[in-house]
């Protein structure tokens, strides 16, 4: 399924009401920190219309923290099986996007080894802010800005001037 | 509270947008480098790449591979090279595909 197709499906079948399971596969808990904070009054995720609910049997979206170590592998796949279609996998991190941990006899180094991703929010660890950007994302609320980002910054001329 | 609660009621909508209004607290959060591409020379590029503790970034002949998925904003980079290295600000990353977070920065010709 496109990102195309995944956005249009999730608009469709979710309205406007999602219920989020978070998985935390051997993060150090500051993504639950941020992830925590977007339940409280400033950011108040719940306006939007998203719940966390503590069952994947109820949850459409999996919110994956941390590098996936391996001996949570088959946890995460059973969650995963466990939850019911449609569903979005949210890989939340620089854990999970395999910046933190190599690949190596105890971690997969990212989310995308074992569950299949269908969006990916950077940061270390990503502001309530930008976790609020993502689910909109996942759900088709929101555009994708990151895609047309150039990370390159304007020069400096008096900082030019002094290099050359 | 109770004109938003009738419109609600009027509208069928009772969810509210995002971001309601400008967050003031987003300029205070650490963000991922932008680069000055005038200031970018090969040897800039290795040492800044050497230098990322996540392997965030990496040097293909002529080009700065920059994963925006693996930095962590450590500021790292941005400490040791201030004239090519500047914070970008953004923070709204949210991508649909792992590859649209990597980003290709073309170097300058070194003299």
């Amino acid at each position: 399924m496109t990102a195309e197709e995944l956005r249009q499906t999730v608009a469709r079948q979710f309205g406007r009401s999602l219920h989020i399971r978070t998985l935390d596969t051997g993060s150090c808990a500051v993504c639950e920190q941020e992830i925590r904070l977007l339940a409280a009054p400033h950011y108040d995720l719940h306006r939007l219309g998203f719940f966390f609910t503590p069952a994947p049997r109820h949850a459409d979206l999996l919110l994956v923290t941390g590098p996936m170590i391996r001996a949570f592998a088959t946890a995460a796949r059973k969650t995963y099986d466990a939850m019911p279609g449609p569903k979005v996998v949210v890989a939340t991190g620089a854990c999970a996007l395999g910046g933190v941990y190599p690949e190596d006899p105890f971690t997969h180094g990212t989310v995308d080894a074992v569950l299949p991703v269908d969006v990916w929010i950077p940061g270390c660890p990503p502001s309530p802010l930008a976790l609020l950007q993502g689910l909109g994302v996942a759900v088709g609320r929101l555009a994708e800005r990151v895609r047309d980002l150039p990370f390159t910054a304007p020069d400096d001329s008096e900082r030019s001037r002094g290099d050359s | 509270m109770t004109l938003w609660f009738l419109r609600g009621i009027r509208r069928g909508v009772v969810t509210t947008r995002y971001p309601a209004r400008p967050d003031g607290s987003a300029k205070y959060l650490p963000t991922p480098p932008a680069f000055r591409q005038r200031a970018l020379t090969v040897h800039v590029a290795d040492d800044l790449a050497g230098l990322c503790p996540s392997g965030a970034l990496r040097r293909e002949d002529r080009v700065l591979v920059y994963d925006v998925g693996r930095c962590t904003a450590c500021g790292r980079c941005a400490a040791a090279a201030p004239h090519a290295v500047t914070p970008s600000g953004e923070f709204e990353l949210a991508a649909t595909g792992r590859s649209e977070l990597i980003k290709r920065i073309q170097l300058r010709e070194s003299r």
